[in-house]
């Protein structure tokens, strides 16, 4: 998507201010607000119930951001995501369950923030493996080498064996109190909110720091002609190995941070439905940018509770709409998505970016 | 003793030695050799299926010929990648316009400095310190010398797909041009302009043969004679994957197998076996 206008009057004198994110007064004022609505606002106003859609809402985003790394800004078309969230969750439980930590990296509670690092770089590792065909192979080959990602990783891998360390058979109970980071103990959805937040703007900040620098214009590069972009220098196997990496990366915080919010964790958390589920959100949100994955993610999570919540007094005289509300949910998502690919392809980013630019442009919109 | 990198004007920058490349049975190169010199604007030209945009392929690295060899700057560069012979300084442009569409025309160009640049993924994401000053730098070196010179100020933030072609044309020339060649393969630069966008193009490839800022050797693959002739310091002719000639505008001109493969001759039919 190209550069919004900047309103009448800003000029800029230097390349740096043009390098800059907020280039104006006006958006620095509207992000210090949404700062504020964010850290401040919803916390103090919002229930536990409203909290915990915000945290659905900072899972998404973060399982998003990677797929929208992916297919939105290399061109890797992927259908497997779920398996590196799965990778990251896993590996961050494991580690704090079973790993002979010290007693005081407990005790000061490093172990978790240890373990997310970890979760995260083994999930990016394990997502280079399956991006690996990625060299030889691409458009739908590309759909089914990473399908089998999630096939083996989640079906197999994990179900059959990671499931059975330690002789527990299905799933991982999560002890109260094993989550801490330094002296918090993630015990309750607001915690467990601002941990997501400072997760979700890292994640943000460095993945589009990211695109603006070298290895996010190879990224394009090869999404929008790799002929080309091999011409002119770019060793492309390593740039869409790097994008696996970075993708998977984002996905095992992701995964790791989702923990902190279950009380056990077993791979029926991370289904195929789950990737489909994120290929969804950045189309509905856009795809190619990175608002579009955050956009994406607030209208899917609230479109869906708000149809919970519509159906909840209906149940009263049709209660087999609650029984089958899973299966409504997801005609609600293939809904959507066909709205979305007929009636606004390019999004909701899109949408936000027309709105912008009306606005900056006004009264004179040529 | 001249060392391999700093060759002088004359030297022989890239060579083609015998170079035989078959798709199948077709031949589409049958042993072709080519001297190109540092500092020439040498001009390939042939009908059409001659076979002149696989012999830029071969040079640049998207096929490997089956025989023969390739030797830049006194180095056979025939077991390279592309983005490996991009590193030692050969660009290109394309018949058919291969821009980044979806980029704007400042991250075109920017992505041709993409060998110049450092940053990698950790430096990259957090965009502070040196990873951000590079940025500044090379985009300071883009709008000074590049888009100054190609005169596309205007359109600096505009999403490539969205331009005319001439426009897209003059930014594809750019982006090879920030990669700082000293090979710059044209392939069909003029192909599709009108006549006020191929008197601009001719102006930019002198200006970058000539200057003594960019001094790049060409090797310039087209069709409008006229073009051809006028800036060319050597025209070598392709046929059917063979050599006609190789010299002066002049002598092309007057051979009579050029003219008769090329040009066409009115008992062409007589001719023919």
């Amino acid at each position: 998507m190209s550069t919004t206008f900047l309103p009448c009057g800003v000029y800029h004198e230097n390349y740096p201010q043009d390098h800059a994110w907020w280039q104006t007064k006006f958006v620095k004022g509207k992000m210090i607000l949404l700062f504020l609505l964010v850290f401040v606002v919803i916390p103090l106003l919002a229930d536990a119930y409203w909290i915990s859609v915000c945290n659905q809402i900072g899972y998404t985003i973060l399982g998003a951001l990677g797929v929208q790394l992916l297919i939105g800004y290399c061109g890797q078309v992927t259908l497997g995501h779920a398996a590196f969230l799965a990778v990251g969750a896993y590996t961050s439980t494991l580690l704090i369950l079973e790993f002979p930590w010290p007693k005081f990296l407990i005790d000061w509670g490093i172990a978790y923030p240890i373990s997310i690092v970890i979760a995260a770089v083994v999930a990016g590792i394990w997502s280079v493996l399956f991006g690996l065909p990625s060299a030889k192979v691409k458009g739908f080959y590309l759909i089914l080498t990473t399908m089998a990602a999630q096939f083996i990783t989640v079906d197999f891998v994990i179900t059959q064996y990671v499931s059975q360390i330690g002789g527990r058979g299905q799933a991982f109970s999560l002890p109260p109190g094993t989550i801490k980071i330094g002296p918090w103990v993630i015990d309750s959805d607001q915690k467990v909110y601002f941990m997501m937040l400072i997760l979700v703007i890292m994640c943000v900040i460095g993945l589009a720091n990211l695109l603006r620098s070298r290895a996010g214009r190879a990224w394009v590069a090869i999404r929008d002609n790799d002929i080309s972009a091999e011409v002119m220098g770019i060793n492309i196997v390593k740039y869409k190995l790097l994008a696996f990496f970075v993708a998977g990366f984002i996905g095992g915080i992701a995964g790791a941070f989702w923990i902190s919010n279950l009380a056990a964790i077993s791979p029926e958390h991370f289904p195929w439905f789950w990737s489909l589920w994120l290929v969804g959100v950045i189309l509905i949100g856009g795809v190619g940018s990175i608002h579009g994955a955050i956009f994406g993610s607030i209208f899917m999570v609230v479109v869906m509770e708000l149809l919970q919540l519509a159906i909840m007094p209906l149940a009263d005289t049709y209660p087999k709409l609650l029984m089958d509300f899973l299966f409504i949910k997801e005609a609600a998502f293939g809904l959507a998505i066909c709205a979305f690919l007929i009636f606004e392809p390019n999004g909701l980013a899109y949408r936000w970016w027309q709105i912008k630019n009306y606005f900056n442009l006004w009264p004179f919109s040529y | 003793m001249v060392k391999p990198n700093e060759l002088r004007e004359g030297d022989v920058l890239l060579a083609l030695e015998d170079v035989h490349m078959y798709f199948g049975r077709v031949g589409a190169l049958a042993g072709v050799s080519l001297e190109v010199r540092k500092g020439e604007i040498h001009s390939i030209i042939g009908p059409n299926g001659a076979g002149k945009t696989v012999m830029m392929n071969c040079i640049n690295g998207l096929y490997r010929p089956q025989k023969g060899n390739i030797y830049f700057k006194g180095q056979s560069i025939l077991k390279l990648k592309p983005y490996e012979r991009a590193k030692l300084g050969i660009a290109r442009t394309f018949q058919k316009i291969e821009v980044f569409r979806g980029m704007t025309v400042l991250d075109n160009i920017r992505l041709g400095r993409h060998i110049h640049l450092k940053s990698g993924i950790i430096s990259g994401s957090f965009y502070i310190g040196k990873a951000a000053r590079e940025e500044v730098e090379h985009r300071a070196f883009i709008e000074e010398e590049i888009i100054d010179l190609l005169e596309i100020e205007h359109i600096r933030h505009r999403p490539v797909g969205m331009l005319p072609y001439g426009l897209q044309k003059r930014v594809e020339l750019g982006r090879a041009l920030a990669l700082e060649p000293e090979l710059l393969i044209l392939d069909e630069p003029l192909a599709g302009l009108n006549l006020e966008e191929v008197e601009d193009m001719a102006r930019f490839i002198l200006d970058i043969n000539e200057e003594e800022r960019w001094k790049v050797t060409c090797i310039l693959v087209e069709h409008d004679m006229g073009v051809v002739m006028d800036i060319s310091d050597r025209v070598f002719v392709l046929n059917f994957g063979n050599k006609i000639i190789d010299g002066t505008p002049e002598a092309v001109q007057s051979h009579p197998e050029v003219i008769k493969a090329y040009l066409g001759v009115e008992d062409l039919y007589a001719t023919r076996r």
